[in-house]
């Protein structure tokens, strides 16, 4: 014959139930709030058609700057950052400059880099390539930069080659900025 | 009817019992109000009670905010404040919050820095928060205002539902200053009613 529960059991019991069907009703309450910041990063080219122009001397290169906003945040212990760029599509049409084959030896597209904290600019002038990412800038860890952004610049060299054929030639260049 | 002389009483002792039998217990069992062998009683009793102005609430223990895909925007979540209400004809009440503890650890948000902002949405018993309100570390700011007269559940003049229950949208912005890492801060409710 089964022995019936004992009175403390039953009565713990539906203590317990009690308490997990209904919330628990106060003057006052109390919530937690959480969350998790992540290293990421944004950048906006503020620049959005740079013209390259060449004034004065005949055949002096041609020039022109893109000026870019950033955000970023790095990861607080070992985390990194960069922007790098890449010409996504080369100039056209075809008879100007080409970054990926250039009418002759020597012909490039360059550029110089500039930015402010956190972050740290290329070093010389660097030649943009249509088939790998060149870099621009990088961060190191912990970087932060502010609620609305820093800024930077590229400024850009075109040879100016007597093979061009005249006419207005455009190419497209790609910034990427990663965070980690 | 049964006097004392109808009956043989052969000793002081049986004469104490009769007593008790016939004039003490019908009286006791009168007073009481209880059923008693061959007796039978009413008895009528006025029962009142004061109805005070009441209110509680109930929070979830925790709500996680997340971030969108957009870059640097916004750490958003809810909070549902479950409450029941009773306010007398001429009072009313109030539910209000406060950052009983700011985000730590350091290096992220600061509610005490105005980071943490919520709007209020969905109240069915009173009226919720307009517009967006700016979370305080040190002021109680308001979530939701009862009326006169109010109360949960029943239908009626009352509220249909129990318990009622207002919704905080809140919103944490994705700084670029903010260090990577997990915080949290503790946000405190208090009800009121008269």
């Amino acid at each position: 014959m089964k022995r019936p529960l004992p009175l403390i059991t039953l009565a713990v019991v539906m203590l317990v139930l009690a308490g997990t069907a209904h919330a628990q009703f106060n003057t006052t309450g109390t919530t937690t709030l959480s969350l998790t910041v992540a290293a990421e990063a944004s950048l906006r080219i503020d620049t959005a058609t740079t013209t390259l122009g060449n004034i004065g001397t005949i055949f002096a290169d041609y020039t022109g700057t893109t000026n870019y906003t950033y955000k970023i945040r790095t990861g607080k212990a070992s985390g990194s950052g960069a922007i790098t760029l890449k010409v996504t599509s080369d100039f056209g049409p075809a008879g100007g400059p080409s970054v990926g084959t250039p009418p002759s030896t020597g012909d490039a597209l360059t550029y110089t880099c500039s930015i402010t904290s956190p972050g740290t600019a290329c070093t010389g002038s660097l030649t943009a390539s249509t088939g790998s990412s060149t870099s621009v800038s990088t961060f190191g860890a912990d970087a932060k930069s502010a609620v609305g952004g820093n800024t930077g610049s590229v400024g850009w060299n075109l040879t100016n080659d007597p093979q061009y054929s005249t006419g207005a030639y455009t190419a497209v260049v790609t910034f990427t900025i990663s965070a980690t | 009817m049964i006097t004392f002389t109808d009956l043989e009483c052969p000793d002081y002792q049986c004469k104490d019992r009769r007593l008790m039998r016939y004039v003490l217990l019908p009286i006791v069992c009168a007073l009481l109000v209880r059923e008693c062998p061959g007796q039978t009683g009413t008895a009528t009793q006025t029962l009142s009670a004061q109805i005070y102005a009441a209110a509680k609430l109930s929070v979830p223990a925790s709500v996680t905010l997340t971030v969108g895909a957009t870059k640097f925007s916004t750490f958003q979540g809810t909070v549902t404040v479950s409450y029941r209400a009773r306010t007398t004809s001429t009072g009313g009440g109030s539910i209000t919050a406060q950052v009983s503890s700011d985000f730590t650890p350091a290096g992220g948000p600061s509610a005490a820095a105005g980071a943490l902002t919520y709007t209020c949405s969905g109240a069915n018993l009173g009226t919720g928060c307009s517009g967006t309100q700016t979370a305080s570390t040190t002021l109680q700011t308001p979530v939701l205002t009862l009326p006169a007269s109010a109360c949960t559940g029943g239908g009626g003049s009352c509220s249909s539902q129990d318990p009622n229950s207002v919704t905080l949208n809140l919103s944490v912005p994705d700084n670029s200053t903010y260090s990577t890492g997990s915080y949290s801060a503790n946000l405190k409710f208090v009800i009121s009613g008269t």
